[in-house]
């Protein structure tokens, strides 16, 4: 089950033509990066990628109904989150002087099968987030990006033990 | 996603109301208040477990992630050359739960805002991997609430 989470966030990351230092972190094969503003950037790009497809993702399940009954305010919740993640990183890249990576037209979601199996794929992405986040932040050199990335990784968690939950999987 | 912008510094972002993050002097600051506020947790998590049947377990499962982290801690301390921890101060932990979450919420921020200032890859490695736990202890406590409160 790890193996297959990895593979998908590794999967989103080739999608968005992360570098290949950032896939090795993200898949576990690589060494550390050299510190500095490039590789904050590319670690930005590669956030920003996942960031696109959960917004992507909630949007679907929130106009199409897809998420259970009762669970519609978590789905909203986590989404204005997502936005707000992706706000920041992308106000940091400007910042910075680089054009942020773009949402795609077109997100590959899969099945959209509404109810249970609908909350797995929220599951999924957010799962993707926590561990890229958590893969990559001893690798970024800037206060401020730092600080905020912390800060959004203690946001995946949250989603993702709140579906975990609501799947009745282990949350402790 | 507020706290996320509030600990970003930029001219950019209109941030109304946000606080601003707390900035630690060094490494040893960072691990002292850790510690510090993990012991808090745990009094009051062991208060509430004596009192309500069924917090045993969480509180169980919450006091050997913080004894793991303790332990991982201490080793960090010494690869540093950091001082040892601190003692514990002695308080009366309040057994509510809006107090344990409180404290809980306190913990993780110490560990998020505490990271730029460890100046070091892996001791940065390591305390988000402990963040990611806090995260998911302050949801448990969050989703507690909200049963309790559903509850009446």
């Amino acid at each position: 089950m790890a193996s297959a989470r990895r593979a998908f966030m590794v999967r989103l990351a080739r999608i968005a033509r992360v570098t290949p230092a950032v896939l090795g972190l993200l898949d576990g094969t690589g060494p550390a990066l050299a510190r500095g503003e490039d590789t904050d950037l590319e670690i930005l790009d590669a956030a920003l990628t996942i960031e696109h497809h959960a917004i992507a993702l909630y949007d679907a399940g929130l106009k199409r109904a897809l998420f259970p009954p009762g669970l519609r305010n978590y789905a909203v919740e986590f989404r204005g989150d997502h936005l707000g993640h992706r706000d920041t990183q992308i106000a940091i890249a400007e910042e910075r002087g680089r054009r942020p990576t773009e949402a795609r037209c077109h997100y590959d979601l899969g099945p959209l099968t509404p109810g249970d199996p609908f909350v797995r794929q929220a599951l999924l992405i957010e799962v993707a987030a926590q561990e890229a986040y958590t893969a990559l932040i001893s690798q970024i050199d800037t206060r401020d990006y730092l600080l905020s990335a912390a800060f959004i990784l203690v946001d995946e968690v949250r989603h993702m033990t709140v579906w975990r939950r609501v799947l009745g999987l282990k949350i402790y | 996603m507020l706290r996320a912008a509030a600990a970003t510094p930029l001219a950019g972002l209109a941030l109304p109301g946000a606080a601003r993050a707390t900035e630690y002097a060094s490494a040893s600051e960072v691990l002292d208040t850790i510690d510090r506020l993990e012991t808090d947790v745990d009094r009051r998590l062991a208060a509430i477990a004596n009192v309500v049947a069924g917090a045993q377990a969480f509180s169980g499962s919450v006091a050997a992630d913080h004894a793991a982290h303790r332990a991982e801690r201490q080793k960090l301390r010494r690869q540093l050359k950091l001082p040892a921890a601190p003692g514990p101060p002695p308080t009366k932990p309040d057994p509510s739960l809006p107090g344990l979450r409180d404290a809980q919420q306190q913990l993780v921020h110490a560990h998020a805002e505490g990271l730029p200032s460890l100046g070091n890859a892996g001791a940065v490695a390591l305390l988000a991997r402990h963040m990611v736990d806090g995260a998911r202890h302050l949801t448990v406590i969050d989703l507690w609430i909200e049963a309790e409160e559903q509850r009446g």
